[in-house]
C-alpha cells in the first residue's frame, strides 16, 4: 500500500500541470529563460513534456526523464496540446493574448515647452475603445503641474502593427509654483483634452505609442489656458 | 362484419413493415467521410507566469555638493520580452547641508531635509550568464542596463530627472532575485545660485521576488 501511495503521489501532483506532446524533432532545453543560456538537454518528438511556468516568453517545462529547463515560445508552439487533439499550443497562446484586456504605460514628452511624465492604466471595454486614467506631471522651471484626467480612446484599427487612435479625456489640473518665488498662489481647476496618436506594437503585448493632445484647461469662469502635449512612451498588456 | 376482413390486411401489413424496418442497416452505404458532428472541446490551460517583479532595494545615495546618505526604496517591474522590462521605482532619503553650515552658510531651512524620487524606466538584459557557487550550484543571471524620467523632490522642490544605470541580476530559483545596481540621477538645479545638471550616484543592493 505504501508502494502505491509513493508512487501515486507524483502522478497526483503533477496532474494540475499542462502536459503537451512534442510535434518538432526536439525541443531544446536551455539553462535559463533567454535565447543566450545553453543548451543542455533536449526532448524528442513524441515524448510528452509537462508545462511548469512561464517567463516572459519562455516555457518551463519538465521532460519524461524528470529533467527541467526553458524552452522558447516558437518550440512550444509547434507542440500539440492533450488528448492528441490537432490544437496546437499556438492556438492556446494566441487565445491568451486575446483575453488580456489591462493594459499599463507610461510616456515622456513635453507640455508647454516643459517636461512632462506621464502613466496611464486602461481597460479594453470593446475590440475598438479603451477607457483610460492617467495621471501626469510636469516639473517646470517656474511650477510644477500635475494632471489626473479619464479619457475615452478610440482605435478604428485595433490589429494593424501601426494603429492610430484618437482619444478624449475629462480631469483635474493643479499648478504649484516654486516656493521660492513670491506670491505662489496654487492654482486648481478643470481640464479637458483632445489627442491624436499612434501605436507601434513590438510584441503583442508591448507597444510604443507617440501622441499629439491638446489640453484645454478652466482656470475661471472667464479664462481658458491651452496647451499643446507632445509625448511618446511605452506600454504594455497584462 | 368488419373484423375479420381488416385481420388479414393487418397481419399482411405488419409482415410488410417488420422486414422493411430491418432492412435499411444492411442497404444503406457507409458514410466514407464520418461526420464529427462532436463540439470540439476547447481547453485552455492555465500556465502560471511570473513576469511581475516586486522588490525593495537599499543602499547610498551621493547628491552633488551634498554629501551622500543611505537610501532605501521599492522597485515594481514587468518583464515584457527576455531583452526588455520596465519598471517603476521610488525611494527616499536625506540631503543635508552640514558641510555648508560648518562655514556659516545654510542652505535648507533645517540641516536636514528629506528627498523622495520616482521614476518609471526601461531596462534591457545585456548579457545573459551563469553564476557558480561550487561544484552543483548553478544560478542564472544578467547584466543589464537601464534609464528613465522621474522626479526628485527634495527641499521642497520638484525636479524632472533622469536615470540611467547599469546593474547585475542574480536569481538562486526562478520566483526570487537578488541585485546590485549604479544609477546616475541627473536633474538641473539653482539652489547654489546657478541653475546646473547635477550628477547624484547611487549604489544599491536589491531583492525581489517574482510573481
Amino acid at each position: 500500500m505504501c508502494v502505491l501511495v509513493a508512487f501515486a503521489l507524483p502522478v497526483c501532483a503533477d496532474e494540475s500541470n499542462e502536459r503537451v506532446l512534442v510535434a518538432d524533432p526536439y525541443l531544446e532545453l536551455h539553462t535559463g529563460p533567454g535565447r543566450g543560456y545553453p543548451i543542455f538537454d533536449i526532448s524528442e518528438r513524441g515524448e510528452r513534456v509537462e508545462i511548469l511556468g512561464r517567463h516572459t516568453d519562455w516555457f518551463k517545462v519538465r521532460t519524461a526523464r524528470r529533467r527541467e529547463g526553458w524552452v522558447s515560445r516558437a518550440q512550444m508552439e509547434a507542440t500539440l496540446t492533450g488528448a492528441g487533439e490537432k490544437k496546437t499550443f499556438r492556438d492556446v497562446l494566441f487565445d491568451d493574448y486575446l483575453a488580456r484586456r489591462l493594459e499599463f504605460g507610461f510616456s515622456f514628452g513635453t507640455f508647454k515647452r516643459d517636461p512632462l511624465l506621464s502613466a496611464h492604466t486602461g481597460y479594453r471595454v470593446h475590440d475598438n475603445f479603451v477607457v483610460e486614467l492617467t495621471v501626469a506631471q510636469s516639473a517646470g522651471d517656474f511650477s510644477t503641474t500635475s494632471l489626473l484626467y479619464g479619457a475615452l480612446v478610440s482605435q478604428p484599427f485595433p490589429d494593424s502593427r501601426w494603429s492610430p487612435f484618437f482619444a478624449l479625456g475629462a480631469g483635474r489640473f493643479t499648478n504649484t509654483p516654486k516656493s521660492t518665488l513670491v506670491s505662489a498662489i496654487e492654482t486648481k481647476g478643470d481640464i479637458a483634452n483632445a489627442a491624436i496618436g499612434l501605436r507601434y506594437y513590438v510584441t503583442r503585448q508591448f507597444f510604443l505609442r507617440f501622441e499629439a493632445k491638446r489640453h484645454v484647461a478652466l482656470v475661471n469662469y472667464d479664462s481658458t489656458n491651452h496647451y499643446t502635449e507632445l509625448s511618446a512612451g511605452a506600454a504594455f498588456f497584462f | 362484419m368488419p373484423k375479420p376482413t381488416i385481420l388479414p390486411f393487418l397481419v399482411a401489413a405488419l409482415s410488410a413493415i417488420a422486414p422493411a424496418t430491418a432492412r435499411p442497416a444492411e442497404s444503406v452505404p457507409e458514410p466514407v467521410i464520418p461526420a464529427q458532428v462532436d463540439r470540439r472541446e476547447v481547453h485552455i490551460p492555465k500556465i502560471s507566469a511570473n513576469d511581475i517583479e516586486i522588490g525593495a532595494y537599499t543602499g547610498v545615495l551621493s547628491v552633488q555638493d551634498f554629501g551622500a546618505k543611505s537610501s532605501s526604496g521599492l522597485r515594481l517591474g514587468y518583464h515584457a520580452t527576455e531583452d526588455f522590462f520596465v519598471e517603476g521605482t521610488y525611494a527616499r532619503s536625506k540631503v543635508s547641508d552640514q558641510s555648508f553650515r560648518r562655514l556659516g552658510i545654510a542652505i535648507f531651512k533645517t540641516e536636514e531635509v528629506d528627498l523622495a524620487y520616482y521614476y518609471l524606466s526601461i531596462g534591457c538584459n545585456l548579457f545573459p550568464g551563469e553564476v557558480f557557487l561550487g561544484k552543483n550550484w548553478a544560478m542564472t543571471s544578467a547584466v543589464y542596463l537601464v534609464g528613465g524620467v522621474g522626479n526628485v523632490k527634495f527641499n521642497g522642490e520638484n525636479h524632472t530627472a533622469y536615470n540611467f544605470g547599469l546593474g547585475i541580476r542574480a536569481l538562486p530559483v526562478d520566483w526570487f532575485s537578488m541585485r546590485f545596481e549604479i544609477r546616475d540621477h541627473m536633474f538641473a538645479s539653482d539652489i547654489l545660485g546657478k541653475n546646473e545638471l547635477k550628477h547624484n550616484f547611487e549604489m544599491t543592493l536589491g531583492l525581489a521576488g517574482y510573481f
